[in-house]
C-alpha cells in the first residue's frame, strides 16, 4: 500500500531531500574521522552513507516509478527501492549501534532486549489477524515486519541520544535525540498505515522533520568555529 | 549515559590538551603551565613538543632565558576543525 495520490512524488521528492542531509552527515563524521582516527566517527560515516545511497535508490526509483506510469510502464520499481532502502536502513541503524555499544559497551545490558523485541514484536505481528499484513511477501513496499525491525533499531539509537541529551543538557544534542525520535515515530506511523493512507504522509512528515533537524544540528556544528 | 572514557589518552587527545592550554594562555604559554594544564610529565611534555613543533601546528619563542610556544595559523586552523568535530561527536555521544 502507498499513501494517498494526491501524495505521490511527494514522498520521493522528500526522500531525496533526506539524502542529501544524510550525505552531508556522512560527508562531516568521515571529515571528523580523517581529523582523529576515531573509529566512532566512521561507524557514523559508514552508517549515514549507507542511510543515504538507500534514500536516493528509494527516491530515484519513486520518481521513475512514476513516469513508469505514466508510460504505461508495469515495472514494480517502487517495490525494488524500497527493498534496497530497507537493507541500507538496516545496516545503517545496526552501524549506529555498534558504534554506541562499542563505546558504551553496554551490549548485555540494553542491546539484547532491544533485539530480542524486535524479533518478538516481528512474530507477534506476523500472527497478527490484521487483514493484509498476513498475506505480503517478503519485503513488498511498506512492509509492516520489516518497519517493526526498524522502528526498534531506531528506538535503541534514540534513547542513546536521549541519554547523552539527559546527561549533557547541549542542544545539538538534543537535535540528534529529537531527530532519531521523529525517525522512530515515522517508522511507527509506516507501520500503521495499512489502517489509513494518511498516516502515510505522517510518516514521510516525521522522517523529513527528523532529517531537518539533524540538518539544523550539523549547521550549528559548523557555524560554532 | 554510560559513557566510558578512555583509560589513556589518546595521543591526539594529548596533542588537543596541549595545544587547547596553549590557546587558554592567549596563544603565549611557558612550558611549565603547558605541562601542568596538560597534565603530563616532563618527559612526555618534550617529546610532545617536539612532535606538534614538526606538525608545524606550534612555534618556540625564545624571549632571553625564558621559552614560550604558540600555535601556529595551521595551528589554530586545526584547533578550529576539531572543535567542530568535537561538537558534532558529542551531539551523538560519542566521546573523542
Amino acid at each position: 500500500m502507498v499513501g494517498p495520490r494526491w501524495f505521490v512524488g511527494f514522498d520521493s521528492l522528500m526522500e531525496f531531500i533526506a539524502f542529501i542531509i544524510a550525505l552531508a552527515i556522512a560527508y562531516q563524521a568521515l571529515k571528523g574521522y580523517r581529523l582523529t582516527k576515531q573509529r566512532t566517527l566512521w561507524y557514523v560515516h559508514f552508517g549515514f552513507a549507507v542511510l543515504s545511497v538507500g534514500l536516493l535508490i528509494d527516491s530515484l526509483t519513486g520518481f521513475l516509478g512514476i513516469l513508469a506510469r505514466t508510460l504505461r510502464g508495469t515495472i514494480g520499481l517502487a517495490s525494488i527501492g524500497y527493498s534496497i532502502y530497507f537493507f541500507a536502513q538496516l545496516l545503517a541503524y545496526s552501524m549506529l549501534i555498534y558504534a554506541y555499544v562499542s563505546q558504551t559497551r553496554t551490549l548485555n545490558r540494553t542491546s539484547a532486549p532491544v533485539l530480542f523485541a524486535s524479533l518478538f514484536g516481528s512474530a507477534t505481528l506476523q500472527a497478527a489477524p490484521v487483514p493484509g499484513v498476513r498475506s505480503l511477501g517478503p519485503l513488498v513496499e511498506y512492509h509492516p515486519i520489516a518497519e517493526i525491525v526498524l522502528l526498534f533499531l531506531v528506538l535503541y539509537v534514540a534513547v542513546q541520544t536521549g541519554m547523552n541529551y539527559s546527561s549533557s543538557k547541549d542542544r545539538n544534542a538534543l537535535l540528534v535525540f529529537l531527530a532519531f525520535l521523529f525517525l522512530a515515530l515515522s517508522h511507527l506511523f509506516f507501520i500503521l498505515q495499512p489502517f489509513r493512507a494518511l498516516l502515510f504522509v505522517v510518516g514521510h512528515m516525521f522522517q523529513l522533520v527528523g532529517f531537518l533537524s539533524l540538518f539544523t544540528m550539523l549547521l550549528r556544528v559548523a557555524r560554532n568555529q | 549515559m554510560t559513557q566510558r572514557l578512555p583509560k589513556y589518552r589518546s595521543q591526539m587527545r594529548i596533542y588537543v590538551d596541549i595545544m587547547r592550554v596553549i590557546q587558554r594562555e592567549d596563544n603565549h604559554a611557558k612550558p611549565t603551565r603547558i605541562l601542568y594544564g596538560a597534565n603530563l610529565s616532563y618527559d612526555r611534555l618534550v617529546k610532545h613538543l617536539d612532535e606538534l613543533k614538526t606538525l608545524g601546528v606550534i612555534e618556540e619563542i625564545a624571549d632571553g632565558d625564558d621559552r614560550f610556544y604558540r600555535l601556529t595559523q595551521k595551528g589554530i586552523e586545526f584547533m578550529n576543525q576539531f572543535r567542530a568535530v568535537e561538537r558534532f561527536a558529542s551531539a551523538f555521544g560519542f566521546v573523542i
